[in-house]
């Protein structure tokens, strides 16, 4: 989310609880720019089986409570975490949804921050959480399968690899598909060069009063973890050219986020 | 092979079978008698036969070697290649599922005055420096199981070369002196941290050394590949991940449990892999439940036959092996039988479909899960056949970390202070207590600080006591320890089902 959107939607939300009774004759957004805040997670104890308990946190400038559960990363209870997400329903702003009590965030990224606030839990009460379900999309093929190259042409082409606010931690199953179909091409085409170009969003970004910037380094680190990933999936040192820059603009095409997509390592193969 | 070199080893495994077939092999004294006779010493020249039983706690345990008996005369195996007299064989006994058992190690003792090999002063004992004709010297072996594990302190990578620690140790209690010991000590002229744990099984190792994918989901990389052979290391071998491949542990071993000087010989290397890559253990016969293998799929046979790294889904449920006993099998079932096998079902159900919240547990909450997380038993114990992880298994559970671990003032407490510029013990910050640094001892980094791997879980009954410090000392400790740490909620009846569970793997 851009910094001007935040602050439109800040002001908004200002504007709102002075002009409460406004609210009442306010059109619903037709869709939402997206928002960015910090927040204390809640963990709320659901269960309906297997990783289906809901997590919760409260934008502290709107007080709504978000459903914030959907993401591929959860909250670690007692540390804040950076949301950074659209509504789910954004004819519904406030709505809570029916699985977990809290305004759904879809698509939701969240990162674990290393500050520590208040843990807390709720119990389910009326709440069934979500069953979870896995995406056929993020499951990697058994070890022991006989791997498939992907067919030719091999043409010149470039992967994202996105990562949470301040880590260079390689998300588990996402990440391992997007570098495993590199892998794959690597292996099956024997590019000329694997560019891998880390990036860190250096800049300042000011979110519910707190300010956030990664560490310049960090592009860095995040480039040379996909590239010693890339090592172990078969690309040579001879291969691999491995650069870093700080504030990238962000994907423009991408199905997510836009600010979440600077913090990424690219991965081009030229032929 | 003559017949008559089967010997003593056939007549333990033909024993056993027909005291099980008159119902009456569990009396103690046959017991007694079966495990004396089961000892194996190096350089015996014995036959390891291709099966053996061996009644344990609750019942039978079955030893196979895939490919027929092995005459033992001059296998690296079984002969003493070190200076103390230890073979491989010495702390790996077929009675005792492949491992060795806190109450055979206490017989042992009574019976050879503490003179066996098993209690050699490098290892066997709490420190070499103690007086070694003290039972009291060699308490955590007696009374635990436990060897000494004495790591090279900072840590070595694997080309030798020093991996600087993200954390400094400071050792705040040690009932063994060995680790303040000027001679085997921290503050030695080769400064070494003393850890100790049970053996581990040089058995099912197709499973120990397989993956199910070839990342390693807890670093979010793919797994190194070994140059040797091209394939990918596992990550499941040894409590602290140390050894990478089966000849990196056979070496580990050699040096320091057999105290060898140099090198083991390629063809002796392949003998040692050879035989253990064929040896499958697993209990097949219940005190109460009766034959494991009956209609049900328990005993090594399936074991050996099963294949390895699958990992626990619907399709492949955990402990499937059992699924026969859902239903009764007919007039020859006792009603005990029945009860029992009822009871082993209904733990399958708990292990597989019982959630609880998983907290705080370094290697698991600390990957895109959350904590805490919501799951079962299998969530972790989610390799099929042998309930250890199909990625690298190291997850610290709390057993050897303050304020999870169970009281335990006979081994020594470390403290393990963490450099800000590293990122902490996920869970128990910078500063951190522990009895067994786990993983840590491997990598150096705070993260992994009490990361032990997930052990394999066939033939518990012969190998008591339980985790890798040995802290729990029945399998119902296990599942109390779990139930405590978790605040699961277990009840009676739950915690009899798991027991029932764990006792027929």
């Amino acid at each position: 989310m851009s910094r001007q959107a935040r602050s439109f939607a800040e002001l908004a939300s200002l504007a709102g609880l002075a002009c409460w009774s406004c609210l009442a004759f306010a059109q619903p957004p037709a869709s939402d720019a997206g928002r960015a805040f910090v927040g204390c997670p809640v963990y709320r104890d659901t269960n309906s089986g297997r990783k289906s308990g809901c997590w919760l946190a409260t934008d502290p400038i709107d007080g709504v409570r978000y459903d914030i559960s959907l993401g591929r990363t959860k909250p670690q209870i007692g540390h804040q975490v950076l949301v950074e997400g659209r509504l789910d329903a954004p004819d519904r702003p406030q709505q809570a949804g029916p699985a977990c009590g809290g305004v759904v965030l879809r698509p939701v990224v969240v990162s674990v921050l290393e500050t520590s606030c208040p843990a807390f839990m709720l119990p389910a009460e009326t709440y069934p959480g979500r069953r979870f379900v896995l995406d056929p999309k993020l499951v990697l093929p058994p070890a022991d399968v006989a791997e498939r190259p992907p067919p030719p042409p091999y043409l010149p082409r470039t992967w994202s690899i996105e990562f949470g606010f301040g880590s260079d931690f390689l998300q588990y199953q996402y990440s391992e598909v997007i570098l495993d179909e590199i892998g794959r091409y690597i292996r099956a085409s024997r590019p000329r060069r694997v560019e891998v170009t880390g990036y860190a969003v250096a800049r300042t970004r000011s979110i519910s009063g707190e300010r956030l910037a990664e560490k310049p380094q960090l592009a860095r680190a995040r480039a040379e973890m996909v590239a010693l990933a890339l090592r172990r999936l078969g690309a040579t040192r001879r291969e691999l050219h491995v650069t870093w820059r700080v504030n990238p603009a962000p994907l423009v095409d991408t199905p997510g986020l836009a600010e979440p997509s600077r913090r990424r390592v690219d991965v081009s193969l030229v032929y | 092979m003559s017949s008559a070199r089967f010997g003593p080893s056939l007549l333990i495994g033909l024993g056993a079978c027909v005291l099980f077939l008159s119902g009456a092999y569990a009396r103690a004294g046959d017991s007694e008698l079966l495990g004396a006779l089961g000892w194996w010493t190096a350089n015996s020249n014995r036959v390891f036969p291709e099966r053996a039983t061996y009644p344990d706690a609750t019942g039978v345990v079955t030893v196979i070697h895939l490919g027929g008996p092995v005459d033992t005369r001059g296998h690296p195996f079984f002969t003493a290649l070190g200076h103390n007299g230890r073979a491989c064989i010495t702390c790996h006994q077929p009675a005792d599922g492949m491992s060795v058992s806190a109450k055979s190690l206490e017989a042992r003792w009574v019976q050879t005055h503490g003179k066996d090999p098993i209690f050699a002063a490098v290892d066997g004992s709490n420190c070499p420096s103690q007086p070694q004709e003290l039972a009291a010297s060699h308490s955590l072996l007696l009374t635990r199981g436990l060897f000494r594990i004495a790591r090279p302190w900072p840590p070595r990578a694997p080309d030798g070369g020093t991996i600087a620690p993200q954390f400094t140790i400071e050792v705040m209690h040690d009932p063994t002196a060995c680790n303040l010991d000027p001679v085997y000590g921290l503050g030695s002229a080769h400064p070494m941290v003393s850890v100790y744990r049970r053996p581990r099984l040089p058995a099912n190792l197709k499973y120990v050394i397989s993956y199910g994918f070839a990342f390693d989901p807890k670093s979010g990389l793919p797994l190194a590949i070994d140059p040797q052979t091209g394939r990918r290391y596992a990550g499941n071998l040894l409590a602290d991940r140390r050894a990478r491949t089966l000849e990196e542990q056979a070496l580990d071993a050699l040096r320091t449990h057999l105290q060898r000087h140099g090198p083991l010989d390629a063809v002796q290397m392949r003998q040692i892999i050879d035989f253990e890559s064929h040896v499958y253990v697993a209990q097949s016969a219940d005190r109460a439940g009766g034959s494991l293998t009956d209609g049900a799929q328990g005993g090594p046979d399936a074991l050996a036959a099963g294949k390895a790294a699958v990992l626990d889904s619907p399709r492949d449920p955990q402990w499937a092996e059992f699924a026969s006993w859902k239903h009764d099998s007919g007039p020859h079932e006792t009603p005990a039988q029945r009860a029992f096998r009822a009871s082993v079902i209904r733990g399958i159900d708990i292990f597989n479909n019982r959630t609880f919240l998983i907290a705080d547990s370094a290697g698991l909450n600390s990957m895109n899960f959350g904590n805490p997380t919501r799951n079962t038993c299998s969530f972790c114990h989610n390799m099929t056949r042998t309930g250890m992880d199909v990625a690298p298994g190291q997850v610290d559970l709390g057993t050897t970390n303050e304020p999870f671990a169970d009281p335990a003032p006979d081994l020594p407490l470390f403290k393990l202070t963490c450099d800000p510029k590293y990122p902490p013990q996920p869970f128990l910050g910078r500063v951190v207590y522990t009895h067994d640094p786990g993983l840590a001892l491997t990598t150096g980094k705070c993260a992994d600080i009490g990361r032990i791997t997930i052990q394999d879980m066939r033939g518990l009954a012969a190998r008591a006591p339980y985790f890798s410090n040995g802290s729990a000392g029945t399998l119902r400790d296990v599942v109390d320890f779990y139930d405590r740490r978790y605040h699961i909620g277990f009840s009676e009846q739950d915690k009899e089902d798991l027991v029932h569970l764990l006792s027929v793997l």
